[in-house]
């Protein structure tokens, strides 16, 4: 069984950018090998750099916890990239970069979908 | 995207095959159209004679489980149209505990443990973690979610 979720959310604009990815951690711990697709604003999730969110949760701490969740795969998608005006040597993460034309089959890949 | 979540790669099912189906439900009462559109495939699911392991509430939709809610006798009232429907067909509302918490929905248990002044979980639902919904995930067939 494996789950794609994507995340479209910005990381300190609402709560669902922290509760998105709990529910990644969470499909981890229960062994579905999560796959995560930044996509839209979420693409923000993945700037490292002067990030001081206080008092809100550090979400780039979360997302540099993935690799020890086994979360491995991590796509972003090039549109929303561009669409921020971001290189992907910006990121906090080693990403794999996927066109929006490419998407479906993306999507065919997993056995499920959870979008945010 | 409207928040949708499906499993392409499960068995080839033709029409008539009954399938278990866990809904997530993500959007909360001020997203009123799809709230009542997550009601209303999942009372479909069941006239049609599909099952509905659980139903999971996560993000705004933890505040359909307050009983507190007052709502316009000409509008809709979610808290209650699930119950009658948890009630009819014997389905688990589980909301998750840690949303309801930060929204202010407690039960009994954590009224005590946190001192709070009173609870107000609606009958019907039930706090678990998160985790519910992942093992859903695992169990059913198909998993819808709705919320933007």
């Amino acid at each position: 069984m494996s789950c794609l979720i994507s995340l479209s959310q910005s990381p300190y604009g609402s709560r669902s950018a922290k509760e998105s990815l709990d529910a990644a951690l969470v499909m981890a711990a229960f062994e579905q090998n999560p796959g995560l697709l930044f996509i839209d604003d979420g693409v923000l999730q993945l700037l490292p750099k002067g990030q001081q969110p206080s008092p809100h949760k550090h979400i780039g701490k979360i997302i540099s916890a993935l690799e020890m969740y086994d979360i491995e795969e991590l796509w972003v998608e090039t549109e929303s990239l561009q669409e921020l005006g971001l290189q992907v040597e910006q990121l906090s993460q080693p990403v794999k970069l996927i066109c929006r034309q490419q998407l479906s089959e993306l999507w065919s890949k997993y056995d499920q979908h959870l979008v945010f | 995207m409207a928040g949708f979540l499906y499993m392409p790669n499960t068995t080839h099912l033709n029409s008539t095959t009954s399938l278990s189906y866990c809904i997530v439900v993500r959007c909360g009462p001020n997203q009123q159209s799809q709230s009542l559109s997550a009601l209303q495939f999942t009372h479909e699911l069941l006239a049609q004679g599909h099952s509905v392991m659980r139903v999971f509430f996560y993000q705004q939709a933890v505040l359909i489980a307050s009983s507190l809610t007052v709502v316009p006798q000409d509008e809709a009232n979610l808290t209650l149209q699930w119950q009658a429907l948890a009630q009819e067909y014997q389905l688990e509302l589980g909301v998750c505990i840690a949303g309801a918490l930060h929204n202010g929905i407690v039960n009994p248990q954590e009224c005590e443990r946190y001192q709070l002044e009173a609870a107000n979980l609606a009958q019907g639902f039930q706090l678990v973690g998160l985790g519910q919904l992942a093992a859903a995930s695992v169990e059913c067939d198909r998993l819808v979610s709705f919320g933007a």
